[in-house]
């Protein structure tokens, strides 16, 4: 062998090596985080939230530097608040111990019905650490309005008393108190829990 | 130095500076408009009476007016400038995406269906692309001025002052252009520009182009 062809062929040998490293170690570094919702990159921190939960009063401001999941349902709800609690149990067991930094609050849409006893328990049926909330019914249409969340009573059967019909989204706030991405309610545990970890670092 | 090495040292770097700007001119840099915050959530009444919420507007493009029922002068220009962008509409490639425009009202007590029937008509709103809509006081409170800020207080004399504004929402409920009152002439130019660059993006929604657009918002290339 020439040393010519010595050079040539370590010169290749050194090249395809880097080039696997960079493939496999590198690039993934760079590839950008596909998000399962709507992010917005708002300049506006997350309208505040002042609500009462059973172990007393809540206040987005309490949660500085931890990420909050911030869900709008009732007790009464026949089937989407349940899945979507579900859902977030098992995303929160899939981040595992990351989790500990992940609070996960439901806001009453029906604060005629709702009291934080009755979500307390509710929302830990789901999961011990979720917070339930409500306030009286001036407050929560501000709070619910403020993020973009519809809600209306409307008529049901006997047996289910009166319904409330509302905007099912999860929403993100990171560890700055900005709201950062929307979820719809349609998405698996598996995608909640890779954009939380996101926003998680 | 010898000829060859200049051909090195000016060939090389200005061959890099051509591609350079080949593709500038080729892959545009790409326009967003901001995603502000999120619009509120509402429930209100329209002129035929029907509910209209937060939720019909999901999917599609909405542009908000507002307005009360004896404003006259005071809500002639803004009236012709959701009036222009109506009409301008067609012009825009919104994809699948429908284009509506909701006209809130800040004066239930005086705006009744039958008033806002009568408003809608001279507006030449038609109950189904342009609706009207107004609601409970403490609501629209809620609405209009803590969710999209727009102010308004009643005077003495039953008329409102109000700051015009109009603004745009996308289908995920998210604000992405706010347009205070300044010439008209130009706010309608300036919306249907917009919407423009918003179809542009809900056409690129999917696929890698969807990647490049995410990537925009990062990099906050607004216009």
């Amino acid at each position: 062998m020439t040393r010519t062809t010595k050079i040539i062929l370590s010169t290749v040998a050194g090249v395809v090596v880097l080039g696997l490293i960079a493939w496999f170690f590198v690039l993934p570094r760079f590839q950008p985080h596909v998000f399962h919702g709507r992010v917005i990159q708002s300049n506006q921190t997350a309208p505040s939230l002042e609500l009462q939960s059973a172990d007393g009063t809540v206040r987005l401001s309490d949660f500085e530097g931890e990420v909050v999941v911030l869900y709008f349902g009732y007790t009464f709800c026949p089937d989407v608040c349940p899945i979507t609690l579900a859902k977030l149990d098992r995303a929160m067991e899939i981040i595992g111990d990351d989790a500990e930094d992940v609070n996960v609050i439901m806001v009453s849409v029906d604060p005629q019905r709702d009291t934080p006893e009755m979500l307390k328990e509710y929302v830990e049926h789901f999961n011990p650490d979720f917070i339930g909330v409500t306030g009286d019914p001036e407050t929560i249409d501000r709070v619910a309005t403020m993020y973009g969340v519809y809600y209306e009573a409307e008529e049901g059967t006997e047996a289910t008393g009166y319904l409330v019909n509302h905007t099912a989204t999860v929403m993100v706030i990171d560890r700055d108190g900005y709201l950062k991405l929307v979820l719809p309610f349609e998405g698996t545990a598996e995608e909640v829990a890779s954009d939380i970890e996101y926003f998680l670092g | 130095m010898s000829t060859r090495r200049l051909v090195w040292w000016i060939g090389i770097p200005g061959a890099l500076l051509v591609l350079g700007v080949m593709a500038f001119a080729i892959f545009e840099p790409i326009q967003v408009l901001p995603r502000i915050r999120l619009a509120p959530g509402y429930h209100l009444t329209d002129q035929s009476g029907a509910s209209i919420t937060s939720e019909d507007a999901r999917g599609k493009i909405t542009l908000y007016s507002f307005r009360y029922g004896n404003c006259g002068d005071d809500c002639d220009s803004i009236d012709a400038t959701v009036g222009e962008v109506r009409d301008r509409v067609g012009e825009v490639d919104l994809g699948d995406t429908d284009f509506q425009i909701v006209t809130i009202s800040f004066d239930p007590e005086r705006d009744t269906p039958a008033a806002l029937t009568a408003e809608a008509a001279s507006l030449g709103a038609d109950g189904d692309q342009w609706r009207l809509a107004t609601g409970d006081p403490s609501h629209l409170e809620n609405v209009v001025r803590a969710g999209f800020k727009v102010w308004y207080e009643e005077r003495d004399d039953g008329s409102f002052a109000f700051d015009p504004t109009l603004v745009l929402v996308d289908g995920w409920g998210v604000i992405r252009g706010e347009y205070e009152y300044q010439t008209l002439d130009t706010d309608a130019d300036k919306i249907i520009r917009h919407l423009d660059i918003l179809g542009e993006e809900i056409r690129n929604a999917s696929g890698a182009a969807s990647l490049a657009y995410e990537a925009a918002h990062f990099f906050l290339c607004y216009p």
